[in-house]
């Protein structure tokens, strides 16, 4: 009888385990996706959020279970983002955090990141404090403000027609756009280029009528304009400044890339603007095509690098958790040291050294487009690659 | 400063105020006579550069635009104000204080659902896209034309409210609102005519600001705050303060932008708060509509 007994107990248990396994493997490996999806950068948000869904769709598992994005807006606020962090983590029992749009929001989150204790991986964050800033911490997409600073100043030194300018620089006032100002005047008086206001002009974010700064640019007598401004705001003072006349002697070298759709909008008028950046669809290498065609096919709107960044982010961060085999904490953060992913924009590698990404990068003028897939009126030109050793910083 | 950097700078501060004053005077019509303070104004004024650029974009002539935009925020207006504001009218002000706050939301999210997040780029004819030489400086003409036009606006305005007969009703509605509908004016079309004409107000800002700045679906805010400010500076109900306001503010902050950069709105408020500790009603404010 005992025996019976015993011998239904362990064919029970056997079932009952059976039964759990499948529901465990099934279990979704929650990532949390803080973007700006409303605000004056919400079109980038919302490329940020496709970028990183094409990423998990492409993976479809890590570690044999699926993949669950938890999407929340930021409204590119540091305190909301914080709190939508702590929800993510604390309520959604999210893995790892990715995305962030703003310098501001980054650090706010960063600051936090004890507290989280949950890897956090920034797309679009540039400024220089997130090197090595915390073990949990990491940046890989758009470059940080001293590569892109590395990147205008290389394009200014060895482009005759901006060589010899004189340039007023104007940035946006937060603190990623005082670090890019900072970081472009630094290294630009060592390459003795001309700057006209070493201390330079910062203008709020909600600036739309940008024709004060534009007179007194125009004033200075400076031929050249350095600018550093929220992605989607640099084709609205471009639009502007060619209205005053200024883009017809004044080159504009921008510390981002403009939005793609945004320079559609402003046509022309957004001709000429320079800019070091990781990536254009105007990269033609077999990836990169492969890449673009998909984005489009999928969200029928023009790859743009905010989305790119995104998805490079997302494949090293979910390659990580496939290395860690693991979703604790420590195993994916030690994992992402030192991960790379070959994509869209070659290898893209975390630095074991910093937590930062090293990569190569393109100088960029925006000009009309050729015929194209897209249907784009205006490309950023690659004119020049960058190799990734070129911007740095030493990893020692 | 040079000649060429003066007439810039003056020039600018007379555009930057002129369309201030057409959407604070819109404001301001609509508090005056319905006693509605609008929060969703500066989503009127969104609204009637979506709509110009829409118009525009159909290959309407942009002086067409600028007439038709207006229109078509009115009837936004006229249906907010039948179907929303009307009935919260004899309730306490805080009610379409709130109701105003919300719809300003409701709206802003019909922009984004309509036309996008992506900021818009108005095209203007070819002749408007130039510069013109004036005393020492390259000037927009697009710039040149926004001036026309709130000088127009504001001429037809003063025109209205000064010398016909409706314009005189409407003012005498602000005042002595109780003698005018013993008279036999019905009050109802007074609200109706004071709303619908505050929103032509915001629409026809909507679209000369759509060029001139850009167009995007949180264009409103800004312009609601510094339009607030314009009226409380000028003083609530006074359209002459409204017009000394709305210069002082164009004149302030751009000079601010120009020499103080990092303080440029700080400035702007701290003048505010100046002019209310000498004059807590504004420059003009006594209290009761012109």
């Amino acid at each position: 009888m005992k025996k019976t007994a015993l011998a239904v107990f362990s064919v029970w248990m056997i079932v009952m385990m059976g039964a759990a396994l499948p529901a465990a493997a099934a279990d979704p490996v929650k990532i949390g996706v803080l973007v700006p999806l409303t605000g004056i950068v919400a079109q980038g948000g919302l490329e940020m959020k496709m970028g990183i869904e094409m990423a998990a769709l492409e993976k479809k598992t890590v570690l044999g279970r699926p993949i669950e994005l938890v999407v929340e807006d930021t409204q590119l606020k540091p305190d909301v983002a914080v709190s939508k962090a702590e929800k993510l983590v604390f309520n959604d029992n999210c893995k790892a955090l990715i995305g962030v749009f703003s310098s501001g929001v980054g650090l706010a989150i960063a600051k936090n990141i004890d507290k989280l204790n949950v890897p956090f991986l920034t797309t679009h964050v540039m400024t220089t404090e997130f090197y090595g800033m915390h073990p949990l911490v990491f940046r890989c997409g758009q470059l940080a403000n001293d590569q892109t600073a590395v990147g205008n100043v290389k394009g200014i030194v060895d482009r005759p027609d901006l060589k010899d300018r004189k340039y007023y620089v104007i940035v946006h006032d937060y603190a990623w756009g005082h670090d890019a100002g900072k970081r472009f005047i630094d290294l630009a008086k060592q390459n003795n280029i001309k700057i006209v206001n070493e201390d330079f002009d910062r203008a709020p974010t909600s600036t739309k009528d940008w024709s004060s700064y534009i007179s007194k640019i125009k004033a200075s007598g400076a031929d050249g304009i350095y600018i550093a401004f929220i992605t989607n705001v640099i084709p609205i003072f471009a639009k502007q400044a060619a209205d005053f006349g200024l883009t017809k002697t004044a080159k504009i070298v921008s510390a981002a890339a403009p939005g793609p759709m945004e320079l559609e909008e402003g046509g022309e008028a957004c001709y000429g603007i320079f800019g070091a950046s990781d990536w254009s669809w105007d990269v033609n290498t077999p990836v990169s095509d492969k890449w673009e065609m998909e984005f489009w096919n999928k969200y029928k709107t023009i790859p743009s690098d905010a989305a790119v960044h995104s998805y490079v982010g997302m494949m090293n961060l979910l390659n990580a958790i496939e290395k860690a085999k693991s979703t604790e904490a420590k195993a994916i953060a030690d994992a992402l040291r030192g991960i790379s992913f070959d994509g869209p924009y070659g290898t893209v590698r975390i630095s074991a050294f910093d937590n930062c990404a090293r990569n190569d990068a393109v100088l960029t003028e925006t000009m009309a487009a050729p015929a194209n897939p897209y249907g784009a009126k205006v490309v950023m030109k690659v004119l020049k690659t960058y190799k990734a050793e070129e911007l740095g910083p030493p990893e020692k | 400063m040079t000649l060429a950097l003066f007439v810039d700078i003056t020039l600018n501060s007379l555009v930057l105020g002129g369309v201030f004053l057409i959407v604070a005077i819109g404001l301001n019509i609509i508090y005056g006579l319905s006693r509605v303070m609008n929060l969703a104004h500066g989503s009127l004024y969104a609204i009637g550069a979506y709509a110009g650029y829409t118009l525009v974009t159909q290959k309407i002539p942009f002086f067409v635009a600028i007439l038709i935009a207006p229109l078509i925020v009115g009837v936004v207006g006229l249906v907010l104000e039948r179907t929303i504001i009307a009935p919260m009218r004899k309730r306490s002000m805080i009610y379409t204080l709130i109701l105003t706050y919300g719809l300003m939301f409701a709206l802003d999210g019909l922009i984004k659902y309509t036309w996008g997040n992506e900021p818009r780029f108005m095209a203007m004819p070819a002749f408007m896209r130039e510069t013109m030489p004036i005393l020492g400086t390259h000037y927009p003409v697009f710039r040149l034309v926004t001036l026309l036009i709130t000088a127009a606006v504001m001429a037809a305005l003063m025109l209205f409210l000064g010398k016909t007969k409706t314009g005189i009703t409407l003012r005498a509605a602000a005042t002595i609102p109780e003698m005018v509908s013993c008279l036999g004016i019905n009050m109802t079309h007074v609200h109706i005519g004071a709303f619908v004409l505050g929103c032509c107000l915001a629409g026809i800002a909507g679209v000369i600001a759509g060029p001139l700045t850009t167009i995007d679906p949180l264009m409103g805010h800004g312009m609601l705050i510094s339009s607030f400010v314009v009226i409380v500076i000028g003083g609530l109900g006074s359209l002459r303060g409204a017009v000394i306001a709305a210069l002082l503010i164009g004149v302030v902050q751009t000079l601010a932008e120009f020499f103080i950069t990092d303080l440029a709105m700080v400035i702007v408020y701290m003048l505010m708060a100046v002019i209310l500790a000498f004059r807590p009603r504004g420059l003009l404010g006594e209290g009761k509509f012109e």
